[in-house]
This record gives C-alpha cells, structure tokens and sequence, in this order.
C-alpha cells in the first residue's frame, strides 16, 4: 500500500511539474521567437479602442489617433495651431466671409485607386452633414448651407453668416475625406469601417477588442512613411498599458500615468515625452442655486484651493494650474489667472458673503475619466474643509453622470460638478461659446453651470461672426477677464499629456490634440 | 431519459424568455440617457434628439419591447449603438476568444486540482496534503484581479518570460488562464479531496480491499470513478462561473473578450449588445446546467426522471 | 466536502430537483456544499457542535483569524494612529514607517487606520448582503418548497433566469442600476445571493416536508405557518448556516471586485476594493498600496471559508461520529 501511494504522490508531482514545464517553455520558446522577427513593424499601445472608422460615426480621440494614419482632411493643424493644405491645396473667402472656395489637391488616390476631386469631397461633406446619416460632429458644419464642386478640383462652401472659425472646424480630424465608392451603396444607417482614405497608410485588419493593423500606402501622394507596418493596441489598463512598453511588446505608448513617468524615464531604454493638451479640467458651479449664485462664494472656493499643490503632488507635476478657461494653445487665450492659494482670503469672502462658519456643499465628480479624478476631487475636499467648509463626495458612473448635470436648470440637483472640456479646434469659440453662453444652458448646449453675463454672451456672438483675427483676439480677451471674475468655475487645471517610447524610435509625431502620428517614424539603428 | 433531456430542453424556452424580459427592463432602469452616452459630452440636442430616434429610443417602452422581441425571433440581435455594427458580429468575434480563455483555465483548474485532491485523499494529513489544500484555500480567497496584477508583475515584468497582455499566441494565454483557473483549481482539489475520503470509507472499497485486490486497482477502477461523480458536476458549473467571471481577469490582461464587451457596453449604455451578451451568457448558463444534470444522471443510476414531480 | 453530494451517504432518495442543488451552492466560487436536513437540535447539541468546531484546526484558525478582523473594526477608533480620511499631501506615497505602520496613500493618509475601518466596512458589507440574500432568498425557498404546485414551478422558473446570470454579473448590472456607494454594494451582493438561498432552502423543505415529525404536527392540527417556522426552517438552519459563512466570504470578494471596476464605494471611504483599485495606479511606485489591502481580503476570505469548512463538518452529525 505504501508504494501504490508513493506512486500517486509522484503521477501528481509529475503533473504539477508538466504544468510548470508547459507555463516555462511556452516562456522560452516565445522569447527566442521575438528575437527573430525583423523590425518592419511599429506598435502603439492606446487605451481606448476607436468606435468606428467612418468619419460619420467617429466621436473619440483614439478614433481620431488611429483613422487619420489612413483617412485625411482638407486642412490639417500643425501642432503650434498653425493650419496647412492637406487634401486642399489653397483656399480663400469672399468679402463678406460667406463663401470658401478650396483647390482640390491634384493627383491623389483613395486606397482603392479612385481619384480624389471636387465631387468626391463634395460626396463626403454631404454626408457629413446629412440629418439621416446623422453624424455626431455635424454640428462642425453647422453654419454650411451648401456645398459646391464647381470644377474638377474646385470646392466652395456657401455659409449663412460668416462663420469665423471654420477653417479650424474643417481641420477636425472626424472630417475625414474617403472614397465615395466605399459609401455609395450604403444605406443612411449604414457605415463601413473599411477606411478608404488617402493617407499614409492602408487598414489591412481590425480584430476587435484588440488591435488595429495598418499597411504602407504605396502610392501615398506625399513622402511615403518609412516603416511598412503599423500596429495599435488597445489596452485599457493603465499598468498593463506600461508593461507592454517595458517589455517591448509595443514601441509607443499614450496616456502615460504621471506617477509612472519618473519611473519610466530612468529607464535607458525609454525616452518619456511630455506635450500639452487641450483639455482644462474645472469643477462647474451652479450659478442659478444658492449658495453658489454668490460670486463671493465661488470666488472663495477658487481661493480656498491650492492648485499648485494639485498640480505637484497629485499629477507629478505633469499639468499646468489654469489661468483661463480655456488652455494656451487655443487661440483668443489670455492669461488672467490663477487665483492664488489664500485660505485666509476665502473665509474673508465667505464671512462677507454671509456664511461666517462655512457651508455645507455636494460635489460630484467622476471616476477614472480623467487623470486621477477622484483622487483631485478627494484633494479638493480636504483643501475645502480646511477653511470650514463641508463638502460630501458624490460619484456617479459616466453615462449617469453625464444625464445628472445634463438636468435644465428647474431641475438641476447638483451644486458642484467636475469635468472636462478639450477645445480640439484650437479656437476659442469652441471652448467658451458651448460651455459659457447663456444659450447653450442645459439642455441646449454644454452650459451645465447656467452661468448667465449678458456682457459676455455679447462679446461672443459679435466673435463668431468677426473676420478679423486680431478682433476677435481682442474680444475673448474681454470675454475672458469677464468670465474669470465671475468665478463660474473652480479653475482646476490643464491636463498635460505624457506618451512614451522606447528610444531606439524616432519620428513619432506627439500632437496636442492627443494624437500620436506614425508616418514620420522611423527605427534608429545602433 | 428522453424524455426528461426534452421536457429540460423545453423548460429553457420560458428561461430564455424570462432573461430576456428582465435584461430589457432592467438595463432600462440604469440611470443615463443612452442617446446621451451614445453621443458624448460635446454633442449638441440635436444630434442626441436624432441617435434616440435612430435607435428608436424615443419609442415607448413596450413598443421598444415588441422591436426588441420581434428581432429575436427573427434571430435578429439588432446593432451595437457604440460601434454601429450588428450585435451578432460584435459577440461572434469576441465570444471564441473568452470560450478559449475559459477552457484553457478548466483543463488547467482540472488537471491540477483533481491531481492534487487525489494525492491529498490517499496521502491524508501528510506534507503534500496540507501544502496543497493551503493552496486551494488561498486560490479560492484571493481577489482575481489582484492574483492577476501580481502574475502579471512577476512573469511579465521582472522575469520577462511571458507577454503581459493581449491575444495572438498561446503564449498569452499562460498568465490569464492561470490567473482564472486559480479558483476553481482550488475548489476541485477541494472536492475531489473531500470525494475520495468519502468514497474511501464506503462499504464496497473496504470489501474490494478485503478481497486482496491491489490498492492502486481499488483506487483507480472503484473509488475514483465514484468520486468523480460531484468533480464532474463542479466542473460543468465551474465553466459557466468562469465564462462569466472572465469580466476582471479579461480586464486586467486585455483579452478582448466578451466579459469584457459586456462591461463597457453597460458603461457606454449600448443596450443591443449588453441585451444580446447577456443572452448569450444565460443561454450557455442554462445549456450547461442542462448538460450537467444529464451527465449526473448517467452516472449516478440512482437519479430518478420523474422532472417536476419527482418529489 | 462531507456532503450530501457524494453518493451512498444520503438519508432520502434523490430526485432530480436534489440534483440540481450543487448547481446553487455551487453558484459562487467558495462554497462547496451543504448537510442534508436532519432532526432539531437541543441545546445539548449546539454545545456538541461547538466543541466539535473548537477541535477542528482550520476553523479555529479562521475564527481566530475573523476575531482579529472583527477586534480591528470594533475599536478601530482607539486602534488607529491617524484619521484616516485627512489628507496630508506633503506626506504622500511614503514606505511603511514606525510612524505610518503600513505607508501612506497618493493623498498621504496612513494606510493602516484606512485598513482598520475598511475592516468595518468589509465585515459589514459581507453580514448585510447575507442577511438581506437570507431575508429574501430563505421565505421564498420555504413557500415554494412547502406549497409546491404551480407556484413552485413559477418560481422555480424566477430562480433560474435569476442562476442563468452569473452572480458577479448580476451584482455589476445592479449597482449600476442602484449606483455607486456601500450600501448599493451591500445590495446587489445581497440580490445575486437571493436564489442561491432560495434554491438552498427549498431542496431542505422539501426533504423535511415528508419526515415523519411534520406529519405528526400537520396531524396534531398545526397551521402551515407553524409547521414551517417551528418545524421545518430550524431544520434547515445547519445549512443556512454553512452557506452564510461562505457567502460572507463571497460577498466580500464581489465587492471587492466591484470597487475594481469603479462601481464600489464612494471617495474618500476605505473600503478595502477601493483602497485596492486606486492603489494599482502606484503598483510600481508604492506597491503598499494594492499589497496590503489584497492581502487584508485574501486573509478575511480565507478566515469565512475555513469556518464554513469547519461548521459544515461540525453540523454534520456523520462526520462528527468519525
């Protein structure tokens, strides 16, 4: 008996060993395998994956990242703002603004060989702006009223009014510009993610959920991109985002964690790269319900919270305190902040404005939507309890938030709400107008504080339609002093954008707008 | 026997029905304008007013209910509201790829575990046994997500032996699977354990051992293949669990798979593919449990098929 | 795993609807199984069963292990060194110290007070959702059991399309419905507990419902009320029992994996999954942060399951005869 148990005790040691032998070659084996593979391949880890790759039904930045290597736009934003020709080679405006006439440029293919003109733009933007295809970023076009081939390679757009930022909305990365073939058949619901474009690269496979393959455009009308494959992976999690790059597994990485980039950086084989973004992050009051339609109060709250101490310890440094509502980059920016850290100021403000011992206040904030948000919110709390100040934490999951501080404002149940707002056209219009225009109040627009200045609603419509550049400069700038001392929001700070890459690549365009663009890259021999 | 297997497989059909009505209703009861969800912060009224109608959100909610029920009889899952595409190819792409995940850690989970519960039975109380049931009682309490993180640290980071994440090569499938096999590993040691003691006391052993026969034929012809009977059992269910459970481990190692989907489909409210993930889980649930019986049945001759009235 | 599974050892022939009992208690990744329902309990042996459960090394090991679990949240207040919600951002992120025993978090709180009161929280968490998954799950077992007929089919049919979701995925759905925060969790652990409980008790009703003591109370002219409650359910209690522990445990682990997924408590309270889940952000930097918390879960888990075990042997009166 004692062998046939011994006998036992060795099958199951046995089987536990193959287990181990199985987990330890498997390990080997792969390791040699990567060894071998030629380097003609650059990966990219990202954190979401693309919604869609039809320009119509495009609404993410990961979209955006992932479809311009293959779809392009009439106009394209460099990374200072500046705007050059892409698909259209020059443009003007008439007199009075109203109509925009765009050279085609000449000579270009889509991926499956039909030529690029007139109507073929004319095609896409009509269906951009479709009411049935019903595109999420048709409101870009919003002030387009006809769209006109009028010869081969000549384009004009016919406006209602003079609409100013135009150029800018027609350099969005979701007015991408595909083959009329690849949409021709289809249905007004329908919508292909084939990404017939004319970019840089083509799409070979999309295996959801994972990755997004990409093959060298041979015919590419521009300098053609160095290295033949591009790969993208999504990987949600944060930590496993970085362990792919550690490893190899991906070349580049967006959405670096800031506590994770000291760590990064000291690694030879890494090279960190910090880029401003577009995104401020603020904590909206409601202006319409006390206390908060105090403006000693929310000015009190602005005093009471120390940014740079956000900004230092919770985001590593990697942010910038806001000194607008709108980040730097954005054109009609000036700067009129911050207000600095004065606990003694805030209690001041708040004994004047009639609450001597403090108040008790909600503040909702999201979860793992922007950078460390709930950490910032829990920081906001403390800093805000310190001057007597009682403030409960609420969360709520995206899609409830989103519906909770969407309420017009006779049922609106929130006091303090923190969000974000990416001004991706780099103009000033898309970040004050929809967020602060007494218009645009829940339901109508993204005014989810129902901050009300006649002053300023004034200023920003007059910019709308205002031609002149240096103009309207002039009149963001008033409309922005306004709106910092009307204290609508508690100004939080602008996210910076950390990506990295190992550093043997070069090339990797990190753009502002949250891109990572590969068609520069190459691979640096040692 | 036939029967009873087609008054089971007759029984789903309210069961499937019944999963149905209270997906569709209670997916309508997370707060959160889908069309808001759909559309995104910066969407304008307009557009938000078009996705509701495109989705025919804007419907009443039985009328939504007869759409919703119609497709399904026409084995139609409708489109995700996320991605455009229809709810069919969504899970078809993703479903293989969690049943990969989820049969790999099963054979692992029974591989292991019924090994080692069956040394531990014959070697009762020694070093093995208690090393062993030491490590299923830890396999079963430990956080899923957190075994990952660190499997994952260990293999992938400071040893660099295996692909932290993704999909592609069996390579990948090493960390995950384990990670998710962890569990059930534990649990059918555990029981297989437990099975063999009991069946090790039973009457026809002590005889087939008075009877002089070799210890190793008594274990192996009579008490392993009684004991089995529960492991088995387990080992259905514990497929089902894992299909299911696959939502955290799939996080935390990227595998596109549907527990996954099932996830960010609540969190972006695409209601087409949560309705036609959570369909798909409950149908397989269902089946399974059905297979289980079934097998029980063939093993254990003393199971009666009366169904419904059996008591 | 002393059950009433494992063939030759049951007291009443099977019937199919037995069968299917491991695919309840089976539903969530602790449990194993249950006795089978025998004669009451005198208090002669309830003692019988806790000197049983006071010889069995794992489950003394697991009460201990829950006795300083419950020790730590009771007098959390006078046991912590710091409060564990002030913030302290000069002192973030630190390595365990004699002044902050477990290290501090990414807004400098002392990790240590925060694990105390997340033990408060834990324990609760895991008692609340059981007593709500028993408050629900046990009548409706007992009905249906006890009445059978077309009411047990119906709501037989309720419990499996409720068995046909998977519990994780059940709670997950819930608390979105519900929203975030502990009670929510409490909730929708407790709701994905319901059928398991339900299906628990039903199978006992059923075998106690054709013992002889029953008969003889329906023939003494006893109400079904009284039948149910003053005979049948405290037979049912040995099982009710076992499974709670291991529910406990069951609970404790979905909440934590909720908190994972962001679906958990609310900021700034120190639940154990929340602590956990911010903290795998600082894996690399200050792996404190996920070490503790996870091994504060794996330990309370472990402490419910080795309990179980042992109540589980301790109610059975077979293996306590060996």
């Amino acid at each position: 008996m004692r062998t046939t148990m011994h006998m036992h005790g060795r099958l199951a040691t046995l089987a536990l060993v193959l287990v181990f032998v199985f987990v330890g070659m498997a390990a080997f084996a792969g390791g040699a395998q990567e060894a071998a593979v030629e380097r003609d391949t650059i990966t990219i880890a990202i954190g979401a994956e693309p919604e869609a790759l039809d320009p119509v039904n495009m609404t993410s930045a990961p979209a955006a990242t992932v479809g311009e290597h293959a779809i392009q736009r009439l106009i394209y934003m460099e990374e200072d703002g500046s705007l050059t020709p892409m698909l259209a080679t020059e443009w003007e405006s008439s007199a009075d603004g109203t109509e925009w006439t765009f050279q085609i440029r000449q000579g270009v293919q889509f991926h499956d060989g039909e030529p690029l003109n007139a109507e073929a733009v004319k095609a896409n933007l009509d269906r951009f702006v479709d009411p049935e295809v019903g595109a999420a970023y048709a409101f870009l076009l919003g002030s387009v009223e006809e769209i006109e081939a009028v010869s081969e390679y000549e384009l004009r757009l016919h406006l209602a009014e003079p609409f100013a930022p135009i150029l800018s909305h027609l350099s969005h990365s979701f007015i991408g510009i595909i083959s009329p073939a690849s949409f021709a058949d289809l249905g007004p619901d329908d919508t292909t993610d084939a990404a017939v474009g004319t970019g840089p690269y083509e799409l070979v496979e999309w295996s959801r959920g994972d990755s997004i393959t990409m093959v060298r455009n041979e015919d590419y009308w521009g300098p053609a991109p160095e290295i033949p494959h591009l790969v993208f992976r999504f990987i949600p999690e944060d930590s496993a985002r970085m362990v792919a790059l550690e490893t190899g597994e991906a070349d580049a990485v967006m959405r670096v964690p800031p506590q994770d980039a000291d760590r990064l950086d000291a690694d030879p084989e890494i090279d960190v790269v910090y880029q401003t973004s577009v995104r401020t992050i603020y904590i909206g009051f409601n202006s319409q319900s006390e206390p908060f339609d105090d403006p000693l109060v929310r000015k009190a709250f602005n005093y009471a919270v120390d940014k740079d101490a956000i900004v230092d310890a919770i985001l590593d440094g990697n942010a910038f305190v806001a000194d607008a509502p709108v980040v730097p980059a954005v054109f009609g920016h000036t700067s009129v902040g911050p207000y600095e850290y004065d606990p003694d100021r805030a209690r001041e403000l708040l004994a004047e404005a009639g609450y001597p011992d403090g108040l008790s206040a909600t503040l909702h904030h999201p979860t793992g939507r922007y950078l460390l948000d709930s950490t910032i919110a829990e920081a906001v709390q403390g800093m805000l309890t310190e001057v007597g100040l009682d403030i409960t934490l609420e969360t709520r999951e995206w899609g409830a938030y989103l519906d909770f501080t969407g309420q017009p404002v006779d049922q609106a149940e929130y006091q303090m709400f923190m969000l974000g707002w990416g001004t991706v056209t780099l103009d000033s219009d898309y970040g004050l107008y929809a967020l602060l225009h007494t218009r645009q109040w829940n339901p109508a627009g993204n005014n989810r504080g129902f901050y009300s200045n006649e002053r300023v609603d004034d200023i920003l419509d007059r910019a709308r339609v205002e031609t002149d550049p240096s103009v309207r400069e002039e009149l963001y700038a008033e409309a922005i002093e306004l709106i910092w001392d009307d204290a609508p929001w508690l100004y939080l700070h602008n996210e910076g954008q950390i990506n990295a890459q190992r550093a043997d690549v070069g090339g990797l365009i990190h753009h502002p707008l949250e891109n990572v663009s590969a068609w520069e890259a190459f691979f640096i021999d040692d | 026997m036939y029967q009873y297997i087609a008054r089971r497989l007759l029984l789903t059909v309210p069961v499937i029905f019944g999963v149905a009505i209270l997906v569709f209703s209670i997916i309508r009861l997370i707060p959160g304008d889908p069309a808001r969800a759909i559309a995104g912060v910066q969407a304008s009224p307009e557009f938000i007013q078009q996705v509701r109608a495109r989705y025919r959100l804007d419907e009443p909610l039985p009328v939504q209910f007869g759409i919703f029920l119609g497709d399904l009889a026409r084995g139609e899952l409708g489109r995700s509201t996320f991605s455009r595409r229809p709810v069919a190819t969504e899970i078809g792409e993703r479903f293989p790829r969690t049943f990969l995940l989820a049969m790999t850690a099963l054979v692992i989970a029974t591989i292991v575990g019924v090994s080692a519960g069956i040394v531990s039975a014959t070697r009762r109380n020694s070093m093995f046994d208690n090393v062993s049931m030491l490590f299923a009682l830890v396999g079963v309490a430990a956080p899923v997500f957190w075994m990952a993180l660190m499997l994952q640290l260990l293999f992938a980071v400071n040893m660099r032996i295996l692909p932290a994440t993704g999909i592609g090569t069996w390579r990948h499938l090493v960390l995950p699977s384990i990670t998710l096999g962890m569990a059930s590993a534990g649990l059918m040691a555990r029981i297989t354990r437990s099975s063999m003691l009991e069946v090790l006391r039973q009457d026809f052993i002590t005889t087939a051992r008075a009877k002089g026969l070799n210890e190793r034929f008594v274990i192996y012809k009579h008490a392993l293949k009684n004991a089995l009977i529960p492991v088995v059992t387990v080992m259905g269910l514990q497929f089902g669990i894992l299909l299911g459970g696959a939502v955290l481990t799939e996080t935390v190692f990227a595998w596109p798979g549907i527990g996954r989907l099932l996830v960010d489909s609540i969190l972006r409210r695409d209601y087409p593919v949560v309705q036609g993930t959570v369909m798909l889980m409950a149908f397989l649930f269902v089946i399974i449990n059905l297979v289980v019986d079934i097998t029980y049945a063939f093993l254990d001759p003393r199971i009666h098929y009366q169904g419904e009235a059996g008591e | 795993m002393e059950t009433n599974e494992i063939p030759g050892t049951g007291t009443q022939s099977r019937g199919y609807e037995e069968a299917e009992i491991p695919a309840v208690d089976l539903e969530d990744d602790v449990s194993t199984g249950t006795v089978a329902p025998r004669r009451r309990r005198g208090v002669s042996e309830w003692h019988q069963v806790g000197k049983h459960l006071l010889r069995n090394r794992g489950a003394v090991i697991g009460l201990l292990i829950i006795g300083i679990f419950v020790i730590g949240a009771v007098f959390a207040p006078v046991l912590t060194t710091h409060n564990p919600i002030q913030n302290n951002l000069t002192m973030r992120l630190q390595s365990p110290s004699t002044t902050h025993w477990l290290g501090t978090d990414a807004l400098g709180r002392d990790l240590y007070s925060r694990m105390l009161y997340g033990s408060r929280i834990s324990l609760n968490i895991g008692l609340i959702s059981v007593v709500i998954g028993v408050a629900v799950g046990v009548p409706i077992g007992a009905i249906s059991g006890f009445y059978g007929g077309k009411l047990d089919i119906f709501t037989q049919r309720i419990i499996d399309i409720m068995i046909a979701f998977p519990g994780i995925l059940l709670a997950i759905i819930v608390v979105t419905v519900l929203g975030v925060g502990v009670q929510n969790v409490m909730i929708a652990t407790g709701i994905a507990s319901v059928p398991i409980y339900a299906r628990l008790v039903r199978g006992s009703v059923l075998a106690a419902k054709e013992q002889s003591y029953v008969e003889a109370a329906r023939a003494a002219g006893l109400g079904d009320a009284s039948i149910v409650f003053r005979h049948i359910l405290p037979n049912c209690l040995a099982p009710i029992i076992v499974q709670s522990t291991f529910q406990i445990a069951t609970s404790i682990l979905w909440a934590a994996g909720l908190g994972f997924l962001g679906l958990g408590a609310q900021a700034p309270m120190p639940e154990w999954g929340a602590i956990l889940s911010d903290g795998r952000a600082y894996i690399r930097t200050a792996h404190h942060l996920t070490t503790y918390p996870g091994l504060a879960i794996l330990f309370m888990v472990l402490g419910f399951n080795l309990l179980g075990d042992g109540l589980r042997d301790a109610l059975d009166p077979r293996s306590r005869g060996n």
